[in-house]
């Protein structure tokens, strides 16, 4: 039913001549992702912290819900989507254009060659982290086993929850076959992880933010990444550890927490 | 480094050493390292496998694809980041990661998806270099590899159609390679006077691009308006690739990409290349043009 709702929301929004610009943000702006404590997964959950860092970077009030189907209500599928005034907009990237066609903007200070250095770093995170992330979650048994089929399929009855698991499950394995990370081990994605990882902590440096003073986009991004692994309880703990090792990019997760969460103490934990 | 070192890649044409993208990268960085490789070109006989192209040979093993045999050649010590910085380091994995989300599957699309031009070049080009009865097969492979691939990275709702999505993924293209040409500016490389790993990713992926002719050519005027990335290839083939062999191409009247060291005839008179020094070309004509690539001879 609902499904009915969105898709006939879906074929005639396009046709509604709204100004977006027009419009300033509204107070009941809603962020929409899967369930926090049950079913959400590491990846979703990443994507859905960027979102959320990024909206509170540019001062925008805006509520979490959080919903079983929240995966079949966005437009492209996936979370976290965003409904603000008769709009939706999901994903990090259209979300961003989004919040600048109503005139709010990180990226605005940048000069063409940082905006370029920008764009690159995101794509190394999208490539690298949140793909190693997927692996882990659909491709790595043990994980699958113990965590991923249970949470996924959690809000749905047998045999539901098998069937939807071995689904998501089949897509992402083929995803990974078309881009050849298909016959990639753990020990090779972890390498990747590191790698990228590196590459983050050598660009950050000791600068507060990867542009200097200001935060932008690629923060909240890498933030909403970074911050997800070492808050995540996985069946092995390699994936943050790789993280740890970078000091500057732990105390840069700390920053933004606790700027932009307002937590007193951080939930990060070193050991 | 004693030991010989045997890229096998898919080979060249349109003044290019290879035609394949990821070939081109491995076949660039070793040319700026000083890597000693030997290259063996695939032709159409069984010898070499086809699967996984390029493939590097060593002694002890087998190594295939380009990030890997780069990091391999770099424990060898033939690295070309020597001189950069860390943060350059970092810059060229994200340069990188750039380029393959969002120029590559327009590449892509552009060599083996859009029918005329897969059907007009790209297919009889391969099938030329694959024995029969793979060459019935195997480009219609490669070309449905290539289709899935688009379309399980970028084809998810709500761009339901095909159109849509080469609608995107050319968009993208175009704002890629103009990302890449504010960042090149007027510099020789991206990092100063050496070139590095990522002048080799970016030649492999915009060489093919600018050279190969191609009925249906949007991307590449988009390239070719993009000055500086034009002068950026045109450099490291005259510096790097211009006394290669496979570089060295022939062309008929009918405009048709002739290899080295075939016999070909047109209007019914012989045309033939002699090897090895391309200076000797002799070819007899008595209507119709042999033109060298490289001196511009016409042929009475």
């Amino acid at each position: 039913m609902c499904l009915l709702i969105w898709l006939v929301i879906d074929i005639f929004l396009p046709c509604v001549p709204v100004s977006t610009a027009a419009e300033p943000w509204p107070e009941n702006a809603t962020l929409y992702q899967q369930l926090k404590g049950e079913q959400i997964l590491l990846s979703d959950n990443a994507a859905s912290l960027a979102v959320q860092a990024f909206l509170q970077m540019c001062n925008l009030p805006i509520k979490v819900v959080c919903r079983a189907n929240a995966e079949y209500m966005s437009p492209s599928g996936k979370v976290p989507f965003i409904h603000v005034g008769n709009q939706v907009v999901s994903e990090l990237g259209p979300i961003v254009q989004f919040v600048k066609a109503k005139g709010h903007s990180l990226s605005d200070g940048l000069d063409e060659v940082q905006k370029a250095e920008m764009k690159a770093y995101m794509e190394l995170v999208n490539n690298m982290l949140l793909t190693a992330e997927l692996y882990l979650q659909w491709c790595d048994d043990a994980t699958v086993g113990e965590i991923t089929h249970a949470r996924y399929g959690s809000p749905y009855p047998w045999p539901l929850n098998h069937i939807l698991a071995y689904q998501k499950q089949w897509e992402v394995k083929r995803k990974m076959k078309a881009i050849g990370w298909g016959n990639k081990t753990l020990d090779q994605v972890l390498e990747d992880v590191d790698q990228c990882c590196q590459a983050l902590s050598q660009r950050l440096g000791t600068q507060p933010y990867f542009f200097n003073k200001q935060p932008t986009e690629l923060d909240a991004l890498v933030f909403g990444h970074l911050y997800t692994i070492l808050t995540t309880q996985m069946t092995n703990d390699e994936l943050s550890e790789k993280v740890k090792n970078y000091s500057n990019l732990l105390a840069f997760c700390r920053r933004i927490e606790q700027h932009y969460f307002g937590k007193g103490s951080s939930s990060i934990r070193l050991s | 480094m004693a030991a010989p070192l045997e890229l096998s890649c898919w080979g060249g044409g349109w003044g290019l050493p290879s035609v394949h993208s990821d070939s081109l990268v491995v076949m660039a960085y070793a040319k700026f390292s000083g890597a000693p490789l030997k290259v063996n070109v695939i032709d159409n006989t069984w010898r070499g496998s086809r699967g996984d192209v390029p493939v590097l040979t060593t002694e002890d093993n087998t190594i295939s694809q380009p990030a890997k045999i780069l990091n391999f050649l770099r424990k060898q010590k033939y690295n070309a980041d020597y001189e950069l910085s860390a943060k350059q380091g970092a810059d060229t994995l994200a340069y990188i990661a750039l380029l393959e989300e969002k120029l590559l599957p327009a590449v892509l699309h552009t060599f083996w998806v859009e029918s005329d031009n897969y059907f007009t070049v790209t297919k009889p080009w391969f099938a030329s270099r694959m024995p029969f009865p793979l060459s019935l097969i195997l480009p219609g492979r490669m070309s449905k590899g290539a289709l899935t691939r688009i379309l399980l990275t970028r084809g998810e709702p709500p761009l339901y159609h095909l159109r849509e999505v080469e609608a995107q993924i050319y968009r993208d293209a175009k704002e890629c390679l103009n990302l890449l040409s504010n960042r090149l500016g007027t510099s020789q490389f991206f990092f100063g006077d050496m070139p590095s790993t990522l002048d080799a990713y970016v030649f492999g992926f915009l060489a093919p691009l600018y050279k190969v002719r191609f009925p249906k050519v949007q991307l590449q005027e988009h390239l070719k308006q993009l000055s500086n990335l034009c002068r950026f290839c045109d450099d490291i083939l005259n510096s790097y690739f211009r006394v290669s062999l496979g570089a060295f191409s022939c062309v008929n009247r009918n405009e048709q990409q002739i290899d080295f060291g075939e016999v070909h005839s047109h209007d019914s008179t012989t045309c033939k290349l002699i090897a090895p020094d391309w200076r000797h070309l002799s070819c007899w004509t008595r209507n119709g043009r042999c033109k060298s690539a490289e001196t511009d001879t016409t042929c009475k």
